[in-house]
């Protein structure tokens, strides 16, 4: 049996299901910061309490429209606890996009990400998006970041494409953080296309080479 | 207590296990049937009378609980918390609030108390979702002797500083799969789908996987009446059961991790526990191992041959991007020169190639004709 495959991202592609553009994204951070709740959010619109912990990986698929295109989004959600990074690491790997999550009322969550961001450069490829999401904005009242901190952190880390607080609970800023960093994915993947990095063996997708390979992060 | 609606047969099973339990004299081996055979142990009733002599606590030795003060101190706690306070969907449904978070405040106190006996042990999340098992059935006191000793035995590996012992572990499923249904065991190779679908079900004896709880206690009865390692041949068992769901879907990683991360409500656990059973004696894990040794060691050379052609990826993507960053005119220009350099440079070698093939042929189809 033979397979098509998005040069890109190696998933493959079936002829019936109808799509433009698979992007893998990983969601990382915290145990507790809500990264189960932003997919489920993201994937059905609901806010499910009770969720329980993620144990490993979850999977979810959705398709966002996109400027006219279906980009249909591969969602990796991981368990947040230490111990399990060692497993959730070979899904970083030939990750697209990657979503580091932190809770805004929990300072111990925004400390953290230098650990996180450590663990994307370590083990993600060299052209990986990565954006900062400060989840739980619902809870102005606790809140011990500010959101100038977060994008401080972003000036100082140049992978950082950008930052953004969202609420799972409220439906604030769910569907514009995926839908963005999609949106930028996409942009690259075709201004991209010769200078794909991860395969070197591009068959049929040949454009010309553009500029805009580096230049456009938010810093 | 939680119980369900019994059947003639089950009522005729709970007869014989109730004068069982009555009897002084009554084997392990017996209640060990009892457990795995078809209905398990019935109910949480019985349940609550027989884990503990299966998992072999001795009710004389009950220790006092310690109160929840003493424990925030430790370094997990705050882990444990958050694991407990979001472990709702694992209560039976409409427990009282109040009931409720009287549960969730012991089974925060069991945890810490297993961890702090055994420093060596280290708290997972999911191992929450066998503790509330327990806790909901035996009660605090007699599931902290119980947890007591999973953790030190058939939990052990899955406590350890890493994961590693336990990704090891879930290896076995392979080996299994691969005797008995081997065009199986090839296509799931080939999707790359890994042993990570089914890390939570050993993790937690199924109990953070199956929605219905009557399953989930009737596994563990079966579990703490067997060898440790049969949650992973109940896990094979369940792959080969699921054979044509599996062939149905594409050979990638992310639809079969999707596929086999979701089980089926409807799965017939006595038959795949049966079938679990047979797997482990055609299939002991020690002769397994080496196999599983073998698949480990592919793996790494595999990934190692990754890992280098990921860097060497990025060097010549750096050195590409430090290439076009320096000139705005000559950065349009260059990678494409370079692209022509070496795509003529190919095309000039299979030319080579071609012509020497040519040659090489003629010559030999030459001799053969004189």
């Amino acid at each position: 049996m033979t397979t098509t495959r998005n040069p890109q991202t190696l998933m493959a592609i079936s002829p019936e299901e109808n799509f433009d553009f698979l992007f893998k994204i990983v969601l990382i951070g915290d145990a507790g910061t809500g990264k189960t709740c932003v997919v489920s959010r993201f994937k059905n619109g609901k806010y499910e309490e009770s969720h329980g912990s993620t144990i490993g990986v979850d999977f979810s698929l959705k398709t966002v429209n996109i400027e006219g295109k279906q980009v249909k989004l591969q969602i990796w959600d991981t368990a947040g606890q230490e111990r399990f990074r060692t497993i959730t690491q070979s899904y970083y790997r030939s990750a697209n996009g990657v979503i580091i999550v932190y809770d805004i009322a929990k300072r111990q969550t925004f400390t953290n990400l230098q650990k996180w961001i450590d663990e994307v450069r370590r083990y993600t490829g060299s052209n990986v998006l990565l954006i900062l999401v400060g989840n739980k904005c619902d809870l102005e009242s606790e809140r011990e970041v500010e959101f100038s901190e977060a994008e401080a952190m972003c000036q100082f880390v140049p992978e950082i494409l950008f930052v953004m607080e969202t609420s799972a609970k409220e439906n604030k800023n769910i569907e514009d953080a995926f839908v963005c960093l999609a949106a930028e994915l996409m942009k690259r993947h075709v201004g991209n296309n010769v200078q794909n990095d991860e395969n070197l063996v591009n068959l049929g997708q040949g454009k010309p080479v553009s500029s805009c390979s580096s230049s456009c992060n938010l810093t | 207590m939680y119980k369900i609606p019994e059947n003639s047969e089950e009522r005729e099973k709970r007869k014989l296990i109730e004068t069982s339990l009555s009897n002084p004299n009554t084997s392990l081996k017996e209640f060990q049937e009892y457990a795995t055979t078809n209905y398990g142990l019935i109910n949480d009733d019985l349940r609550k009378e027989v884990w503990p002599i299966l998992a072999g606590v001795d009710r004389r030795n009950i220790e006092p609980t310690p109160n929840l003060e003493e424990l925030k101190t430790h370094p997990e706690y705050n882990q444990v918390i958050l694991d407990v306070n979001r472990s709702l969907k694992r209560f039976p449904p409409g427990i009282p609030y109040e009931q409720r978070i009287a549960l969730q405040d012991q089974l925060t106190v069991l945890i810490l108390r297993v961890i702090m006996k055994y420093p060596h042990l280290k708290y997972y999340q999911g191992y929450h979702d066998v503790a509330i098992t327990f806790l909901l059935v035996v009660g605090e006191d007699v599931a902290f002797h119980v947890m007591e000793i999973l953790s030190t035995n058939h939990l052990v590996e899955c406590m350890q500083e890493t994961m590693e012992p336990t990704q090891r572990r879930l290896m076995f499923i392979y080996p299994i799969i691969y005797h008995e249904n081997e065009s199986l065991h090839n296509f799931l190779q080939k999707s790359t789908v890994g042993t990570l679908f089914a890390l939570p079900w050993y993790l937690t004896w199924f109990g953070h996987s199956l929605k219905s709880y009557r399953s989930v206690v009737r596994l563990y009865d079966y579990f703490l009446a067997s060898p440790h390692l049969l949650p992973l041949y109940v896990t094979a068992s369940i792959v080969l059961y699921r054979a044509d769901d599996i062939f149905k879907q594409e050979c990638d990683m992310a639809a079969m991790h999707c596929c086999l991360s979701e089980l089926p409500e409807d799965l017939p656990f006595e038959y795949l526990l049966e079938q679990a059973t047979a797997l482990y004696v055609k299939y002991p894990p020690r002769e397994i191992e080496d196999d599983v040794d073998l698949m480990i060691k592919k793996e790494k050379e595999q990934r190692l041959i990754e890992e280098k052609q990921a860097i060497e990826r990025r060097k010549i993507l750096l050195s590409r991007r430090a290439a076009s960053n320096n000139s705005s005119f000559v950065k349009k220009i260059i990678p494409q020169i370079l692209m022509t350099k070496k795509s003529m440079f190919v095309t000039t070698i299979s030319i080579i190639i071609g012509i020497c093939a040519y040659y090489y042929k003629s010559q030999v189809l030459g001799v053969g004709v004189s």
